[in-house]
């Protein structure tokens, strides 16, 4: 066990090398130069090949990958052209926010998905009812989501605000429900769920189906497993044999699904950011691409992909638990 | 024993531990309703063990699931007739009183350990599950013959052997002490040395726990080793039903007959053509009048098309009867039993010493990397070194249990396999293999016909002279010229094993191999492709290797008889030899587990 986790590791490093390699390189190849971008186009010409001996543009690619890689260990991504502040503090502004949106959101899409699942695979009488709707919601692509809901919820019903996060964060994490809690506002926290709800759900309904699906297909077949009908032969009760035996049996692939949804979630959340005006890294990430601030987005792919590397290989080491067979 | 069992309330009372009266059961598959059950009565007294014998299509285990009330909801299954366990009433009871009566006083024993037991929970949980007490788990880990029960408590299903596996299957069937083990063929998915010690299990939980077992099994031999009386199931109907001495050596119906005949045994003569039972034509269940054994009975006269031989007069039978359901008399019977053998065979002496072997081996070791889940490798030396020489028209019949070798051999010598040392030499026209799993060694998708022109594709015949041979090669294997229509999946079992039989064989290969192509059939069934590679082998001159896990049928198969175990041969000679005066230790315990039934008496 502790061999194989070590292992994961060892390859989710090499593929984050891999990554870094990748947005070095198109950083490298892209139109458009930094210096300028930087200092602005009516910088001498003097002004600018300074700043590029300063930067070091004017050494050879693998020392300058080396640079980056050196910067990116101490936390340097370099300078936003936009902002004109460090990346990496733009990334601390903004990933708080993303990340609450997406592990609530994440969180719904397991609760709406297990539901999905568990109905259709045990035959919930009425199961159909929402089932269907929510097959059909799933096929809509979430700005669509975004706007119907916004349109519905809070144009019309006004249930549910449609904008921004409701306050900013004054605490020590950055998470706008746990610095309400912290710092003993219970007010704070209600507002930062009535603005979590639609975006979140919006973000969750096409993961959900898709996790859902797998799950569902997984029960079935285990429900028809032998090793079942073994428990059912002990006179075990229904909801035992669920749980004991049927769902630890099916989760694997379903792991993997929501590993790779949560995945599509953080690349997904920038159309929904900037939707629902959320200040998360989505929203920079929109705000960055059309001045071609490349240190902001690679900064944010860098970010991204990060996650999504880690992710899969908590995944991994989740499914070896489930099945001890995997580790053997 | 446990206080929480002395103050278990009295079962049962009146000396059974299960009843089964006037039993019918239909059930829905692919939308079509069939009827599975037509019509049993039994009873299974306290401390009795019952075999309940039949071929598949029989509805034994369907009678299994229905005791347990565990009949699948998605078949839909109708059921009239009573059935009762410890009292109670299974067909009509709510599905909590049928849970208690499965905690209480049911235990139960599939086919297959490994995908009986959960993959996921270590076994000790298993057991815990039905004990909920950790030291009676250990006790009955012990008591089924689990050396450090203990140390095996923290292990997970697959870190065990078959017959560990099936061991701890017989903790859980007897924790809370049950009045009634079903064991479903739980011999049948293991290696025979392990298939006895199975069964001698059962009977030491029966003397030491007081409980009565239905064992169900396709092979007379299995039950006759441990039953007290038979029930010989055809059609969803009890044939024939008796003690086990009445059933093996005096039996009254023509189908018990018909298999104890058809059975291979170490005494089945080798020089005569095997004897099988007359194909099914149809389907035996939708015959509801007369007896549903009448079109493959050779006893059967106009009577028995029309009208249906009752097994008794109704009711439940008394527990000594010796019943039968057949409308000839009980002379006509037992003269079918004592007469007729099949046609004599002159087994081929074409071994031409002369020629090159058809197959040379030398020194051949393989080896491979087991990679459970893409993780950890672990090394299998599945070939140790092994030598051997066929001669060309010789067949030779490799004998060995699960994990001996003799599979990875024949994929070897098929090229399937790469040997990591060694050579392997073929004479001219190559090896060809017949599977095991006929059903899964024919592509679904294609007809029978485009499954046999792919093997003459090479040889450009053109159109007309490929449906010649086609059809010629269906001759051969005894199926009508329509089956080059169907696909794989609307034959029987027995057929689609000849069809893999006649792809093999239409191009004569130099050698052809034979890895266990009988071991998924019945009786009868196998017994007729043996006949089948055993009348080829006389045609074509072909020089065949025969693997088997049944010495029975090794003898059959073969001019010699090669033994492995744990990647070597460990002993080779001829047929008689071998089995008569067996010089390895483990050859003789083979032959010691033997299921048999003596000679039919």
């Amino acid at each position: 066990m502790t061999r194989f986790v070590v292992r994961r590791l060892a390859s989710a490093v090499v593929l984050l090398l891999v990554l870094t390699a990748i947005i070095f390189l198109l950083q490298a190849v892209s139109p458009g130069d930094p210096v300028k971008a930087f200092l602005g186009n009516n910088a001498s010409p003097a002004a600018v090949a300074a700043e590029r001996q300063a930067l070091g543009l004017n050494d050879p690619l693998p020392v300058q990958y080396l640079q980056f890689l050196t910067n990116l260990l101490h936390g340097d991504l370099g300078m936003s052209f936009r902002s004109h502040r460090s990346v990496t503090s733009d990334l601390a502004a903004f990933l708080p926010a993303t990340i609450e949106l997406v592990t609530v959101s994440f969180v719904f899409a397991l609760i709406l998905g297990t539901i999905f699942a568990v109905s259709g695979a045990l035959r919930w009488r009425g199961s159909a009812f929402y089932r269907g709707p929510l097959l059909v919601l799933a096929t809509a692509p979430p700005f669509l989501l975004a706007l119907g809901g916004i349109v519905i919820f809070y144009a019309q019903l006004s249930w549910l605000p449609a904008s921004g996060q409701g306050a900013d964060t004054t605490g020590p994490t950055g998470f706008l429900l746990i610095d309400s809690i912290v710092t003993g506002d219970p007010g704070t926290w209600g507002v930062a769920w009535q603005h979590l709800i639609l975006p979140g759900v919006v973000l969750a309904i096409a993961p959900a189906i898709a996790i859902g699906r797998i799950l569902r297909s997984s029960l079935e077949s285990t429900l028809q497993a032998d090793f079942v009908r073994t428990a059912e032969s002990k006179g075990l009760k229904g909801h035992v044999v669920i749980a004991r035996h049927v769902i630890r049996n099916s989760i694997g692939p379903a792991l993997s699904m929501a590993g790779l949804q949560l995945g599509f979630m953080f690349a997904g959340v920038v159309v929904v950011e900037q939707i629902f005006s959320w200040p998360g890294i989505g929203n920079y990430l929109a705000n960055s691409i059309p001045v071609s601030d490349f240190p902001a987005i690679a900064g944010v792919t860098l970010v991204l992909g990060t996650i999504y590397i880690i992710v899969n290989a908590i995944v991994d080491v989740l499914q070896t638990l489930a099945d001890p067979r995997l580790s053997a | 024993m446990t206080s929480a069992s002395q103050t278990a309330p009295q079962r049962g009372g009146v000396g059974e531990a299960a009843s089964i009266e006037g039993l019918h059961i239909s059930l829905q598959r692919d939308g079509v309703r069939s009827n599975v059950l037509r019509g049993v009565n039994l009873t299974i007294g306290r401390g009795e063990i019952v075999g309940l014998v039949g071929e598949s299509g029989s509805g034994k285990s369907v009678l299994a699931l229905a005791l347990l009330g565990l009949l699948p909801s998605a078949a839909a299954p109708e059921i009239t007739g009573a059935i009762r366990v410890a009292g109670v009433d299974i067909v009509h009871g709510s599905a909590e009183e049928l849970r208690t009566v499965r905690r209480d006083e049911l235990g139960v024993i599939f086919q297959d350990p490994m995908t009986s037991l959960n993959p996921t929970m270590r076994v000790g949980r298993q057991v815990t599950e039905s004990t909920h007490d950790h030291a009676e788990a250990i006790r009955l880990m012990s008591a089924v013959g689990i050396a450090d029960p203990e140390l095996r408590f923290r292990v997970f299903p697959h870190e065990l052997s078959g017959g560990l596996r099936q061991r701890i299957m017989a903790a859980i069937a007897v924790a809370g002490r049950p009045s009634l083990i079903i064991a479903d063929e739980p011999t049948t998915a293991l290696d025979v040395t392990v298939q006895a010690q199975v069964l001698d299990l059962l009977r030491e939980l029966r003397d030491e726990f007081d409980c009565s077992v239905v064992l169900i099994t396709h092979d007379l031999a299995v039950a006759g080793q441990i039953a007290d009386r038979i029930a010989v199931l055809y059609a969803g109907r009890i044939a024939e039903l008796g003690s086990v001495s009445d059933i093996l050596h005096r039996p009254n119906h023509p189908y018990t007959v018909g298999l104890l005949r058809s059975r291979l045994s170490l005494e089945t003569p080798r020089d005569r053509e095997l004897l099988t039972l007359r194909p099914e034509t149809g389907s035996p269940g939708e015959r509801m009048t007369g007896c549903a054994y009448h079109t493959r009975c050779p006893l059967a006269i106009d009577r028995c098309a029309v009208e249906q031989p009752p097994l008794e007069q109704g009711g439940i039978p008394a527990a000594d009867a010796h019943l039968r359901a057949c409308w000839r008399s009980i002379n006509d019977v037992q003269n079918l039993a004592h007469h007729s053998q099949g046609d004599s065979v002159v087994t081929p002496r074409t071994r031409n010493e002369a020629a090159a072997p058809a197959v040379r081996v030398e020194g051949l070791h393989t080896r491979f990397v087991l990679k459970s889940g893409g993780r950890k490798r672990r090394e299998v030396h599945a070939l140790r070194g092994v030598d051997l020489t066929v001669q060309a028209g010789e067949a030779v019949s490799i004998v060995g249990e699960s994990g001996s070798g003799k599979s990875t051999l024949l994929r070897v010598i098929a090229g399937l396999t790469p040997a990591t040392s060694g050579s392997v030499a073929l004479a001219e026209g190559g090896a060809q293999m017949v599977f095991q799993d006929a059903g899964s060694s024919l592509t679904p998708w294609l007809s029978i016909g485009e499954l046999l022109r792919e093997r003459l594709l090479p040889l450009r015949l053109g159109d007309a002279e490929n449906r010649k041979r086609i059809d010629k090669a269906l001759v051969s294997i005894g199926l009508p010229l329509s089956v080059a229509g169907v696909r794989p999946a609307d034959l029987s079992g027995g057929q689609r094993q000849r069809v893999a039989l006649a792809r093999a064989t239409m191009i004569p290969p130099a050698v052809l191999l034979c890895d266990e192509p009988t071991s998924a059939l019945d009786a009868s069934l196998a017994a007729s492709v043996l006949n089948l590679i055993r009348e080829m082998r006389q045609e074509l001159t072909m020089t065949v290797l025969f693997v088997t896990h049944d010495l029975s049928v090794a003898r059959l198969m073969g001019d010699r008889i090669v033994v492995m175990t744990q990647g070597e041969i460990v002993e080779a000679g001829p047929v008689n030899e071998v089995i008569e005066h067996p010089s390895h230790p483990y050859t003789q315990s083979l032959l010691a587990s033997v299921p048999d039934i003596g000679v039919l008496a």
